[in-house]
Order: C-alpha cells, then sequence, then structure tokens
C-alpha cells in the first residue's frame, strides 16, 4: 500500500491573495482537502501535481493533513499523531517574534498554541534543570558546537527534505553554522537549525564629515582596504581635546574581537586552538600575536573604546551620533547607522584583509534550535517553518536589518534611497567571500575569550602587566576554562 | 501592679505560671508559623540543593552527566586571586558606602521629622531616587559620569581644559558610591524616620521643659530610642552592601556583555560571572556560600554587641520579671 | 514651668525658615539627577550623551511618552494589571504574616526563640542566586511555573526582612500594656491584634510600601517564573522600547520609566501621611 505525494508549491511574489497548502503530518489512511489561506509569498514558481491516490476527499473545516511517504527518517512514521497540534515553547525576544505574529500563526494553526518566554540565561538554565527545556531557542552560530556535543539538539533534515516552505538549496551560506557532522566538523551534515537572519559582519562603515575634518578621502567601496590602512586612518581620523575623545578613530565589536581574530587567522589557515580545540595557542603563534597586538595598540593609543576610556552607550550609538569615524559591523547595522545627524553622510566599505585573502562570513548566524527533548516536534517544525520561511521572514527581509536566511527572499532587501543602493553594492559583492564559516570551540561559552581578553586587557592598559604577561594570561584562563569545558561534556 | 500571695497559695501560682509559659510557648509558634512552614517547605530543599550544586561541576545544561567534585570549588577559591581581589574591594566598598548612606539618611530623616509645611512632598522627593528603575539610575547618572561627554568633567573642563576623569572605568569605586548613597537614602530615610516617629511625643517635651536643649534631647532621648532601628539599618545595610550586583554589573561599559572594570569588582560581580559566563555553577555557588559565611561572621558580631549599645523595652520589661 | 514652655514655642517658631532653607537646598541636591532623568526622558535617543553636551532637549519629545503607550507592542493596561494584583496580594499578605512573626521574636521570651532568630538573619544573608534555580526546579514539579502562586505563597509565608524590621519595631513597645492587656484576661492573639497591631500602622506602612515597590519593580522573579503573556510590567517596560536589532531606545525606556514609576510615588506620598496620622493614637500616652 504505497501512498505517493508529490508537492506543490505556490508561491506569489509579495502581493495579496496568495494561496498556500499547509501542514505535514503522517496520517496514512485519511486523506482531506487542502485549505488555502491568505499569506504574502514571494515568486518562484514551482508547479508539479498532486495526487491523491485512495479514499474520497472530505471537507475538514480546520485542520489539514496529508499523507507522506518518508523513506529517510523512521522518526517521522514513529508516532504519527492525528493532527499537528500542541503547545510549544518558544524562547525569544519578543521584539523579534512579536504578539501579532504570534496571533497570527495561532489563528492560521489552530491546534497550535504558542507559549512564548522571554530570552533569558537564567530561564533556560532553570528549565533544562527542571529537565522542560524550550521547543525552540533563540540562538547563535558559537553555541551550536556546544548543544550538538550535549546532544540537545533535534536533528531538523528530514523536516527540511520534506517541507514546502524550506528547501535546503534555498538556504544562505551562513545556515552552514547549524549543520555539523559533529561538534568540531560545523558547515556541512545534518542540520538542526537555521538563521532568522545574516550579515557579511566585517564590512565598514564609514563617516564621510570625520574623513573631511582629517583632510582624507573616503576610501573606494570597490577596493578593501587593509587592517594595517585601517589602523593608520584611525590614527588620522581620531580627533583629541586634551585627554578628552571628541571623535573616535575605529571601533569594532568588541566583544566579539576573538571571532575577528578567528577570520583573521582564517585567512592564512590558522586557528586560535590548537589540538582539537582543547587548547587555546597565543603565544605560540607568531600570527596571532600579531593579531592581538593590534587589537591592543589600538585600545592604548586611545583610537578605539576601551575598558579604560569606555563609550558612553555602544560604538553603534557613538557613530549614529557623529563620534565615530569608522566602523566595523555587518549589512545589519546599515539600518540604523543613519540618523538624524549621519543621514546621507554614510557610505558602506568592504571589509579589510589582513593578508590580501578576503574572507567576510557572518560571525553570530542568530537563528533558532529544536529542543532534541522536544515533546512535540511535529508542532514546533510548523513554528519554525512560519517563522523562517513565511510571514516573519518577509517581513524581517523587507526591514533592511540583515540579509534573508533564504536566497529566495534576497530580492526583498530594500534599495531604494541612494544609501541603500551602495550598501547593495557592496554587499553583493562581500557575498562572495561569506561562503566559509567560522569554527567555534565546543568546549567553551559564546563570550568566555573576548571575556577574558577584555579583563586582562584593562591591566594591560594601566600597565599592571606587559603585553607578553597578558598572552600568557589569557591562554591560561582559556585553557582552564576549555578543560572545564571538557569534562562537563565527556 | 503587683500581686501579693499567701504562702498557702503557692502551688498554685507554680501551676499557673507554668501553664503560663507553656501557653506563651504555644503562642509564639502559632505566630511564627507561616514562616516556618514557608522555611521548611520552600526553602529549605532549594538551600540543599543549593549546597549540593556547589560541590558538583554542574554548567547549567549537563544535569545528566554531572560529577561530585567534594571541596575542590571551596579551595580553588581560596587560591583564586580575583576571588581574594574582588573580596578587598567588596570590604573597600562597604567601608567607603556604609557610614556615608547611614549618616546621611538619618540626617534627612531628623529633617523630616519636623512639622513643617508640605513636609509630605520633601518626604516624597527624597525617597524618589530608590525607586526609580536601577537602569534609569545607571543611564542618568552617566549623563553626569562619563568620561569624554559627562556633565561633571565637562565643569571641570572649564577650570582645566581636557578634563577626562574616568569615574566609571579606572575609579569606578567612586562613581558607584555616589550612584548608590543617592538611590539607596530613600529606603534608610524612610525607616529612620518610622523610628523617629515611634519616639513618644511627651518624652521629648517632658526634658525640654526639664530644661534640656536640642542636643541635649537628640543625644539622651532621641538616639537611645532609636538604637533598635539604627541597629537594624546597619545590620541590614552591611548585608545588602557585601552582596551589591546589579548597579555595579549595569555600570559596566556597554553593559553586561564586557567585564566591569577592576575598581568596582565587587565579590558578588566575581560570583555572578563565574556562573553566567563561565558557567561554574559549582564554583559560582561554593563563593556565594563563603560569602554567606563571611557575612554570617561580621553580623553576628555586630549582634554580639547589640546589648551594650540597643535599647530594648521588652527586654528591660522581662528583666523586671 | 510656664517659661519653659515658651520658650520651647519661641525656639519652634525660630527655627522654621532656617529648616526650610536646609531643606530646600538639600532637596535641589538630591533631585537633580531626578530632574535629568526627566529632562532626558523628552530628548531624542542621539541628544542622549551627546557632544557638545546639550542639558535641555532641542524639541521636547513630549511623544516619548506616546510612544511608551504605543510602540512598545503591547497591552500596557494588561500588564500594569498584573503588577499590581502580584504587587498588592504580595504585600498584604507579607506585611500581615511579617508582623505576626516579628510580634512573636519581639515579645515571647521562649525556648528556641533565639535560635530560630539566627536563621532569620542567616536568610537575609543568602543570596538569593544560590536558591534560584533549585526554587525554579520546586516550582516546576509543583506545575506552579507559569502562574501567579509562587507570590502567593511566597506572601504567606512571611520574609525574614519585614519580620526583622516589625521585632525592631515592637521591641520598643512598654511592657505595661501587655501587662495590663494580660490581667484584663487577652490572650496572645488578641494583644496582637487589638493592641500592637494598630499601634504598628508606621511599620506596617513601612513594611507595604517596601514590599510593592520590590514586587512592582522586580524583574528576575517574573522572567524566571512567568511566560510572556503573563508577566509584569517591569519586565515589559524593561525589554520593550528597542530598535530592531534590540539595541535599547534609551530615551523612550527612560519615559517609560518615568510613568513606571508614577504609581510608587503617589502611593508613597499618600502613605507617608499616614505614617504620621497613625501615630496619634497609641495607648503608650498612659
Amino acid at each position: 500500500m504505497t501512498r505517493r505525494m508529490t508537492r506543490r508549491e505556490l508561491l506569489r511574489v509579495g502581493g495579496l491573495g496568495s494561496m498556500v497548502a499547509f501542514l505535514a503530518a503522517c496520517q496514512p489512511k485519511v486523506v482531506e482537502k487542502v485549505v488555502e489561506k491568505e499569506v504574502t509569498k514571494i515568486v518562484k514558481e514551482v508547479v508539479k501535481e498532486t495526487i491523491i491516490v485512495e479514499g474520497t476527499p472530505q471537507v475538514v473545516e480546520k485542520e489539514v493533513t496529508r499523507i507522506i511517504e518518508v523513506t529517510k527518517a523512521p522518526e517521522a512514521i514513529a508516532a504519527p499523531p492525528a493532527a499537528v497540534e500542541g503547545n510549544v515553547v518558544v524562547m525569544h525576544f519578543r521584539h523579534e517574534l512579536t504578539e501579532d505574529e504570534e496571533n497570527q500563526f495561532e489563528a492560521d494553526n489552530p491546534g497550535i498554541t504558542i507559549e512564548f518566554v522571554a530570552a533569558d540565561l537564567t530561564r533556560f538554565f532553570a528549565m533544562c534543570a527542571a529537565g522542560t527545556p524550550p521547543d525552540l531557542l533563540r540562538c547563535q552560530a558559537p553555541s551550536i558546537p556546544q548543544f550538538l556535543a550535549r546532544k540537545m539538539l533535534y536533528d531538523l533534515t528530514p523536516y527540511f527534505e520534506i517541507s514546502d516552505v524550506l528547501s535546503l538549496d534555498d538556504l544562505a551560506p551562513a545556515n552552514s553554522y547549524y549543520r555539523g557532522y559533529s561538534p568540531v566538523a560545523i558547515g556541512d551534515g545534518p542540520i538542526y537549525g537555521m538563521c532568522k537572519d545574516w550579515s557579511p559582519d566585517f564590512t565598514l562603515f564609514a563617516y564621510k564629515p570625520a574623513f573631511e575634518e582629517a583632510g582624507l578621502d573616503v576610501p573606494d567601496d570597490t577596493t578593501p582596504l587593509t587592517y594595517q590602512e585601517v589602523f593608520e586612518l584611525a590614527r588620522q581620523l581620531a580627533v583629541f581635546e586634551g585627554e578628552r575623545v571628541v571623535m573616535w578613530g575605529y571601533g569594532y565589536g568588541d566583544w566579539w574581537v576573538d571571532r575577528i581574530w578567528m577570520n583573521v587567522l582564517g585567512e592564512l589557515d590558522q586557528s586560535l586552538y590548537a589540538d582539537s580545540f582543547t587548547r587555546i595557542d597565543l603565544t605560540g603563534n607568531e600570527h596571532a600575536q600579531a593579531v592581538t597586538k593590534y587589537y591592543f595598540d589600538l585600545a592604548s593609543e586611545n583610537l578605539v573604546a576601551n575598558p579604560l576610556n569606555p563609550s558612553p552607550s555602544w560604538n553603534g550609538e557613538d557613530f549614529t551620533k557623529g563620534t565615530l569615524a569608522l566602523l566595523q559591523f555587518g549589512y545589519w547595522y546599515s539600518a540604523s547607522a543613519e540618523s538624524d545627524i549621519t543621514a546621507g553622510q554614510v557610505v558602506m566599505l568592504p571589509a579589510p584583509t589582513w593578508a590580501g585573502v578576503r574572507r567576510d562570513p557572518t560571525m553570530t548566524a542568530t537563528g533558532m534550535v529544536m529542543a532534541a527533548a522536544s515533546k512535540v516536534p511535529d508542532a514546533t517544525w510548523k513554528v519554525f517553518e512560519w517563522y523562517n520561511g513565511l510571514e516573519p521572514a518577509i517581513a524581517r527581509a523587507g526591514g533592511g536589518w540583515g540579509v534573508p536566511a533564504l536566497k529566495s527572499m534576497y530580492d526583498l532587501m530594500p534599495s531604494e534611497t541612494e544609501y541603500q543602493q551602495q550598501v547593495q553594492r557592496v554587499l553583493q559583492e562581500e557575498f562572495k567571500y561569506a561562503k566559509v564559516t567560522l569554527q567555534f570551540n565546543p568546549f567553551l561559552g559564546e563570550t568566555t575569550t573576548a571575556d577574558v581578553w577584555a579583563k586582562n586587557l584593562e591591566l594591560g592598559l594601566r600597565g599592571d602587566i606587559t603585553f607578553d604577561e597578558l598572552l600568557a594570561n589569557v591562554e591560561t584562563e582559556v585553557n582552564t576554562a576549555i578543560l572545564e569545558g571538557v569534562d562537563r561534556i565527556a | 501592679m503587683s500581686t501579693v500571695q499567701s504562702p498557702a497559695r503557692r502551688p498554685s501560682i507554680r501551676r499557673r505560671l507554668s501553664s503560663r509559659s507553656w501557653r506563651r510557648t504555644v503562642a509564639f509558634y502559632t505566630f511564627i508559623a507561616p514562616w516556618l512552614i514557608g522555611f521548611v517547605l520552600l526553602t529549605v530543599l532549594p538551600l540543599v540543593l543549593g549546597f549540593l550544586t556547589s560541590l558538583t561541576n554542574y554548567d547549567g545544561l549537563n544535569l545528566a552527566n554531572i560529577k561530585f567534585v567534594g571541596l575542590r570549588n571551596y579551595t580553588r577559591a581560596f587560591a583564586d586571586i580575583d576571588t581574594r581581589f574582588s573580596l578587598g574591594r567588596t570590604l573597600t566598598w562597604s567601608a567607603l558606602n556604609m557610614p556615608i548612606w547611614m549618616i546621611l539618611a538619618f540626617i534627612l530623616a531628623l529633617l523630616l521629622n519636623r512639622d513643617v509645611k508640605g513636609q509630605g512632598v520633601f518626604r516624597t522627593l527624597y525617597y524618589l531616587p530608590s525607586v526609580i528603575p536601577v537602569v534609569a539610575t545607571v543611564w542618568v547618572w552617566k549623563i553626569f559620569l562619563d568620561r569624554n561627554y559627562g556633565l561633571l568633567n565637562a565643569i571641570i573642563s572649564l577650570f582645566r581644559p581636557g578634563t577626562a576623569i574616568p569615574w566609571l572605568s579606572t575609579h569606578a569605586l567612586l562613581g558607584l558610591t555616589a550612584i548608590a548613597v543617592w538611590s539607596g537614602l530613600g529606603w534608610g530615610m524612610v525607616v529612620f524616620l518610622a523610628g523617629l516617629q515611634g519616639i513618644p511625643d511627651e518624652l521629648v517635651q517632658a526634658a525640654r521643659i526639664d530644661g534640656a536643649n536640642s542636643w541635649q534631647v537628640f543625644r539622651h532621648v532621641t538616639i537611645p530610642l532609636m538604637t533598635p532601628v539604627i541597629f537594624f539599618v546597619l545590620v541590614n545595610g552591611l548585608i545588602s552592601s557585601f552582596q551589591q550586583l546589579v548597579l555595579p554589573l549595569l555600570l559596566a561599559p556597554t553593559g553586561m556583555n564586557v567585564p566591569p572594570p577592576r575598581s568596582s569588582y565587587l565579590y558578588m560581580i566575581h560570583t555572578y560571572r563565574q556562573i553566567f559566563v563561565y558557567q561554574r555553577f559549582g564554583y559560582g555557588t561554593a563563593l556565594l556560600w563563603l560569602l554567606f559565611i563571611v557575612i554570617m561572621i561580621v553580623t553576628l558580631l555586630v549582634f554580639r554587641t547589640e546589648r551594650y549599645w540597643v535599647y530594648s523595652e521588652a527586654a528591660v520589661g522581662e528583666e523586671g520579671r | 514651668m510656664m517659661v519653659g514652655e515658651t520658650r520651647f514655642r519661641f525656639r519652634k517658631v525660630m527655627q522654621r525658615p532656617a529648616s526650610y532653607a536646609i531643606l530646600i537646598l538639600v532637596t535641589c541636591l538630591i533631585s537633580l539627577p531626578v530632574v535629568w532623568f526627566l529632562l532626558t526622558a523628552l530628548k531624542k535617543d542621539i541628544e542622549y550623551l551627546s557632544y557638545p553636551i546639550r542639558i535641555l532637549p532641542e524639541v521636547a519629545q513630549w511623544e516619548n511618552y506616546v510612544k511608551v503607550f504605543t510602540t512598545g507592542g503591547f497591552s500596557f493596561s494588561k500588564y500594569a494589571w498584573h503588577s499590581l494584583f502580584l504587587a498588592l496580594s504580595f504585600s498584604i499578605l507579607t506585611s500581615f504574616t511579617s508582623a505576626m512573626g516579628g510580634f512573636a521574636f519581639a515579645r515571647f521570651q521562649v525556648p528556641g526563640r533565639d535560635r530560630l532568630f539566627t536563621i532569620i538573619i542567616a536568610l537575609l544573608i543568602i543570596p538569593a542566586i544560590v536558591t534560584v534555580i533549585p526554587q525554579f526546579i520546586v516550582f516546576s514539579r509543583l506545575r506552579l511555573t507559569n502562574t501567579y502562586w509562587p507570590w502567593i505563597l511566597w506572601g504567606l509565608t512571611a520574609s525574614p526582612f519585614h519580620i526583622f524590621l516589625f521585632r525592631q519595631f515592637f521591641l520598643s513597645f512598654p511592657s505595661e500594656l501587655e501587662d495590663a492587656a494580660e490581667v484584663d484576661g487577652c490572650g496572645p492573639f488578641r494583644v496582637f491584634w487589638s493592641i500592637f497591631l494598630p499601634n504598628a500602622k508606621a511599620a506596617l506602612a513601612t513594611s507595604f510600601i517596601f514590599n510593592f515597590t520590590w514586587v512592582w519593580g522586580d524583574y528576575f522573579t517574573p522572567m524566571i517564573y512567568l511566560s510572556d503573556a503573563k508577566t509584569t510590567l517591569a519586565v515589559k517596560l524593561a525589554t520593550s522600547y528597542l530598535d530592531p536589532k534590540g539595541h535599547a531606545l534609551y530615551t523612550i525606556t527612560l519615559a517609560a520609566c518615568v510613568v513606571y514609576t508614577l504609581p510608587l510615588i503617589v502611593m508613597f506620598f499618600l502613605g507617608q501621611k499616614y505614617i504620621l496620622k497613625g501615630m496619634v493614637t497609641s495607648g503608650l500616652k498612659g
């Protein structure tokens, strides 16, 4: 008794009155008619046919069930529910998954309720300790190796394969962070989640008046600078008034500095970590020494905000107030870079290189994963699919706050103003260099290395320790943390 | 009011007295029953679990393969330079913060205890800083204390141009003290005020009629009767200053992602980071229990001194029984 | 005696302008940051900590206050009601049960009392972080997470801080009151209810206000126990005014803080009058 169902995908460009067929569940016997709904989607018409082999179509008011033949994922057949329903606990940020969106989903999918829990680390640990982790968790790329090592993630490959909405081919490169054969082999293999959006994170934003003040030309947006050139520019762009900083020369994501190092070292085929990630190697690696020294010098010359000379809020705001000349953030920053003060004065530049090799991956890849312990995987998948492939994803794409996770949605990125078009031009070029991934250490927390660095940086800047001692300290402390991590996971 | 008992009635006095003290015992336990039940059911178990955590390598996610490490976390605390450093900072901080705060709060309560018009408005204004959300307090004070764009440095720059004193990084303890005193005045003032209100008026008037001036009234009537309240504020103030966490955490540059400056690296911050940045729940919990012991010792010492300087009617009354 | 009284009254009159002057000076100093607070709530985000320093906003952004209610993405009144319910129930319950406990510790010389009181003090010292996750597990097993029951239970089981507060307060009552009542045949509970409690209005008001303020502003506990639909205003206000990337919009959040603090101020303003009035009648006057 074989049933076969081929897929039909109907997708129409952002307008009114598109229809979509929903839901996947296993129900070998009953076949029912597809209920259609109004949804806005994008174009890509790939029409295939639907064949219903047995039974008479019956009209069911609300629910839709479909017959699928699963050849690759036995889990899907294991416990066939009557319909997809359940209470899905989602841990996320309210501004990224709003109440309106939640209500819309629940209206479209009666039977599934979303229980929204605000993302909070303590709450997450507490829920895990109580044995009730959230079904869907907002997380970032560096957490994936850790979660994989602890076997906390649900393998979503089977769901992707049968989904109408999400297809593995359509995934942007950043989603590779959510794929891995093992915690130390991230990039390809079974997929455990996907990002909600992403950006090539190493691009630069320049504030034109700062350059004019310093008598410099704004760099050309087709040729990448080198990091050494950036340093020189920062020196010339920074403006001081006595001890006061009037204009910061440069800025970058300090709390992610180790990821920047990883990317730079990647140009030289080097890694921060040695011996299968069981230790960090700074003092023994001259390249790592050079890179970290670079950031130390930036801080000691007060060209960037540092522990002794902090920014009043964060460097993104410094830039929008017109007090920061050159800032390294990804495409996502473009949406906020223009404020009343900086409007029309911002230029996005390609990512700088250290050794001439262009690499511009994302270093966060914020997205979501499903808990291995989830009791309602089908319902959870519905939420996942909706959030990443339907209305919310489309809304995100048009906002300009990140590159969409699905390549088919790339056209939705804003490009009306001259500024947006300039940004898009640079972005399209950066895409070519965004296919690499950074391999994070499965034994460390997301911020451990950057944190240890910042703490010792303060001591170094105050002169309490030398730079070599700084590196040695960072090494010792990070290695301790790694060994603990190994101990915990083993 | 005394009762004269004839010898013949003595046995029944004893019976009455012992049934009286039995009734008092029952009454006592009835009165504290709500707290006691809650303590046993809702607090003891979490405490025990919390203590057990300090003997493991729990990291928030490894409940399935957790390991017992005995007292290793505790011995680590003694070897850890950062732990000792943070304890030192906390002692410095308490020594700086407590006297300033208590004295100012007391003075404010005295000022507000008078019969002036609109005192309700004044009291509310003085209480206001302590109810403003911590986050708002921090953001607003940053306007004043920021190194490059703050008002304080701008004012100083009028005299010495280009001044950029890092009130929130290198000298973070000073910045922290200013903010903590300002925002803590409210509750101290309220408690002191409640205590001052509890001093019977006729005692003050009697003293004045006897010829005492304001200072003597203050010294011989107000202060002695206020000692229970001062004791309360002192104990709670010490405890909370040792446990100070949220304010210095929020003052750290760019919020909580980056470590707070060394100057304000208090013990609780050290512990918080062990738990939430490094996921060392076991070690962090051990640090918390060690802090508990330290505070306990300090508090017990203060309690030891209670009978020497704290006035209590009930104690006096009991001695007379 | 007459001369003494006149001199006394004269001194009181003389002190008044001096008192006012000092009060006003101190008020100005203390309220300066509050003024900044209010001014910043009327600024645009780029005016926050800008250079050159601006004290007054260029254009007062009154719409910040409108945005507090409209752009948060949540129903203000719904969450305000949650906060109100929790704060009221917790405060009333805690104040009462803690008054009972404080009375017992202050007035009964009973075996075991001091040891139990040491536990109370010890509980004050234990940092809350120690018990957060274990307590969550306990409540989770009882299936009480995502409900308001934890607050009710905490209220019913009193608070060490407030037991301590009431103990200190009741310590200063003269023992004649109790003796007189006992001779009249009152049991301990009557003594508590009819004599001590009515005279403890200052402490009750203080305790209530502290409790209310704490629950109203508590951010961490609702984060741990409540889902987004049931959470309190404090959590919503702290996390809702963000740009799409999650960075806080400072000035709107400050405006939200103003709105959120107002009920506390009003409550305190009304309550502090009560503290004053409450002390008028008392058996202390013999």
